[in-house]
């Protein structure tokens, strides 16, 4: 989400590129034949993510890996230090706000938790771009940098990983 | 001298340096991370890694002495690969995530080093042991899982204060930084100092009353004296939106180099006293809100001269407001009495002695950095004047032999090769037998042993409290520089406040009594008055008080005028040693308060008196006991 915080620089990037597929447009995963540039957020926590992370790997020439829970897991790799079993009774029982029907979701559907990682230590990233968010300058930045054929250096003033 | 070649800039360096100093020296920047300027180099980090020509492996430069004819290289590849190596280990090693830390976002060494690296990643997997956070300290947490095993913590609490509270157990990747023998952090022999806290390159001691409250980037800097105690230390107030942030030891302070004590560190930002914020008088027998104007028409009216008037002053204040307050109440009002809240105590004998010798015969404090043999009389710096005993506590584990002699129990005992019994009042008898021992040997162990010590060592520091000062007759103190002399020590002594030296220069040190006056005027600035005073005072029946903080004097007095407290006035202070240094005002005092030279300049208007203001020429009007230089 915090690729909409360039505003309206958003309208140059699409100009300078054929958006394929989104979470948010009609085509939610890439094409099948490939496309050049792939950007995943959030760390994978599930065997979900996973799926998508590799999906993205095999379609994307350039995989980039956008924001702190892509890059070092982020905060929800703060459960990797109690466990998983513990973080849920903590938020779905534990926690005071819960009244004493707390239970743990169980369904077939749900994807099954796994350790936090980075995307890195799934499938090969490309670029790294931290930042809790990353600063919208340096989002529009590397965007930019990317739709031209380059690959953006993130150092000095753009590098900040909070 | 030696001659070396860094990263192709020939430089000439003395004997002794280190491969990092010389490329300092060379302007060449080279990455450190458990390296710091006041600490000896320990190597422990690899950060600092450089290329030697015709050495096999890398070397770190902090510890690698410089050598003739080297020709090293900061920043070829290999170097630069290794350092994001030597990161990235560090960083796989414990909770090092930045986005919940308190020191993320330009405090923190450790996320600077990477971001000079451009390190956007880290290659290897963390290690996602946790560990216990100890938050038992009233003013600092510990937490093991931000620490980087640097061991800068423990290295200043040895090597700078001495003190041996904080320590290492375990090896390798389980090493855990603990108090003592592992007892909680706040339960342990910590002296609340906060070095550790100043000196963590990470998150692994953060300061609790400071932590989340801004930023390096969000604070300003205000460096000058701290104002708390004679030692006169420099110290850096933060501040954020006018609001006091934390204080620090400065690191380039030629005296303190970076060291401060709890009180000087964390108790002015603790202070929960209530604050006045308006001028009071008593109408009716209850204090009431007044303007100034009102305050200082009842002031004029109701503040008798002469021998109906005594005026009494803080020795926090700083030496311009002392000079005005004595040049009003003594000078032009002739007050019956114009003293300090410290009476003079820990000044009066000693200046007197000054007075008559016609010099001075005290010396500076660097003299205890660096000696052989302490003797204390009198006075416990464990207790007060703390940074003067860190210098004393940190040199015992080189050999520096301690002889405290006191009347009274005493914490610095505790360290001392040997303790002397001394009877309050005895003095003279003290300082007789072991001039004798000096001269002649003596039967009794322990002053022999004294004796040698002091006479053994090159340049021997006897330093002496308030206690002595009140203690010692002008015979004892004779026989004290007789000693001095016969064995070339340095004579210390530490009076009391911030500002005593001053007060004893402007002749403001008699014991106070009322003399049947029947006003009072008392300039208390920000200090707590003593239960003793607060007596003495309720036997007059007019009694005007400046102060910062209500109190028992404010509440009884019958004008009252709010005054601004340290953070919010500047001005000089006098340290025990001489040092005239200034103090920097760091935040803007509450509307309608004044400081306290503001406030008695309206005193002297309202009562019709032009104060002498050269304030440095009524200071240095009297032979000082030690010599008195701008620092």
């Amino acid at each position: 989400m915090s690729l909409l915080d360039i505003d309206e620089r958003i309208l140059q990037v699409v100009e300078l590129v054929d958006l394929r597929a989104t979470p948010i447009t009609d085509l939610k995963e890439p094409d099948e034949d490939g496309v050049t540039v792939g950007i995943l957020e959030g760390g994978i926590n599930n065997t979900y993510n996973e799926e998508v992370a590799i999906r993205m790997r095999e379609r994307c020439k350039i995989l980039v890996a956008l924001g702190d829970c892509a890059v070092f897991g982020g905060v929800p790799a703060m459960r990797n230090f109690c466990g998983a079993e513990a973080a849920l009774q903590r938020a779905y029982v534990d926690t005071e706000s819960t009244d004493s029907e707390g239970r743990i979701p169980s369904s077939p559907e749900l994807a099954e938790m796994t350790h936090v990682r980075a995307v890195h230590e799934v499938v090969p990233v490309d670029l790294h771009i931290p930042g809790c968010p990353p600063d919208a300058d340096v989002i529009f930045y590397a965007l930019t940098e990317l739709a031209q054929g380059r690959i953006p250096d993130i150092k000095g003033e753009n590098l900040h990983w909070h | 001298m030696i001659k070396l070649t860094i990263d192709g800039k020939t430089i000439e360096v003395q004997e002794g340096t280190t491969v990092l100093e010389a490329a300092e020296q060379a302007g060449v920047y080279v990455p450190t991370l458990c390296h710091h300027p006041q600490l000896t180099p320990y190597g422990g980090c690899r950060m600092c890694m450089v290329e030697v020509e015709g050495s096999r492996t890398l070397q770190p430069s902090c510890t690698l002495p410089a050598t003739d004819g080297m020709v090293v290289n900061t920043s070829s590849q290999k170097i630069l690969d290794a350092r994001k190596f030597v990161l990235t280990l560090i960083f796989s090693e414990r909770n090092h995530f930045c986005m919940y830390c308190q020191v993320s976002g330009g405090d923190c060494e450790l996320q600077n080093r990477a971001y000079d690296e451009g390190m956007t990643h880290w290659d290897l997997q963390p290690n996602w042991t946790p560990f216990e956070v100890d938050a038992s300290h009233e003013f600092m947490v510990l937490d093991n899982n931000r620490c980087i095993l640097c061991r800068r913590c423990v290295r200043a609490c040895s090597e700078l204060v001495g003190n041996h509270t904080l320590g290492f157990e375990e090896r390798g990747a389980n090493s855990l930084l603990v108090a003592d023998y592992g007892v909680p952090f706040g339960e342990s022999t910590c002296i609340s100092c906060g070095t550790c806290v100043q000196i963590c390159p990470t998150g692994a001691i953060i300061d609790r009353q400071s932590a989340y409250q801004g930023k390096e980037t969000e604070v300003e800097h205000h460096i000058g004296v701290c104002t708390v105690c004679s030692v006169g230390c420099t110290k850096d107030v933060l501040t954020r939106d006018n609001r006091l942030v934390r204080i620090e030891g400065e690191w380039d302070s030629a005296f303190n180099h970076g060291l401060l004590c709890k009180k000087g560190r964390f108790h002015p930002l603790e202070d929960d006293r209530p604050r006045l914020l308006t001028p009071l008088v008593r109408k009716d027998g209850s204090l009431k809100a007044a303007t100034w104007d009102e305050a200082l028409n009842t002031i004029a009216s109701g503040l008798g001269k002469g021998k109906e008037l005594v005026a009494l002053a803080s020795t926090h204040l700083p030496a311009e407001d002392l000079a005005l307050f004595k040049s009003i109440f003594a000078d032009d009002l002739k007050a019956s009495l114009v003293t300090t809240l410290e009476e003079g105590a820990a000044t009066a004998s000693l200046a007197a002695l000054a007075d008559k010798l016609g010099k001075s015969f005290e010396s500076g404090l660097d003299a205890l950095k660096d000696t052989e043999a302490v003797l204390s009389l009198e006075l416990d710096l464990v207790d007060e004047h703390e940074v003067a005993g860190f210098f004393v506590k940190r040199q015992l584990q080189n050999g520096t032999k301690l002889f405290v002699a006191d009347s009274k129990a005493n914490q610095l005992a505790e360290k001392a090769k040997t303790i002397l019994p001394l009877k309050a009042g005895d003095e003279g008898a003290f300082l007789i037998s072991l001039l004798d021992a000096v001269e002649k040997g003596s039967l009794d162990p322990a002053l022999n042993e004294t004796a040698e010590a002091l006479k053994t060592a090159e340049k021997p520091c006897i330093v002496y409290g308030k206690d002595f000062a009140v203690n010692a007759d002008e015979k004892a103190l004779i026989l004290l520089l007789t000693l001095a002399e016969k064995l070339n020590a340095a004579l210390i002594g530490v009076k009391g406040n911030s500002n005593s030296m001053a007060a004893a220069q402007l002749g403001l040190e008699a014991p106070f009594k009322p003399n049947g006056a029947t006003s009072a005027f008392i300039a208390l600035g920000d200090e707590e008055p003593t239960q003793k005073m607060v007596k003495a005072l309720e036997e007059i029946p007019f009694v005007v008080a400046q102060a910062a903080y209500s109190s028992q004097i404010t509440g009884n007095a019958d004008v009252v005028l709010p005054v601004t407290i340290w953070a919010e006035q500047s001005g000089t202070y006098l340290s025990l040693d001489g040092r005239l240094q200034k103090a920097v005002k760091s935040i803007n005092p509450p509307e309608g308060v004044l400081t306290t030279q503001e406030a008695l300049l309206k005193v002297a208007e309202a009562l019709s008196i032009s104060p002498d203001t050269d304030w440095k020429a009524s200071l240095m009007a009297r032979v000082p006991t030690v010599e008195i230089r701008e620092a």
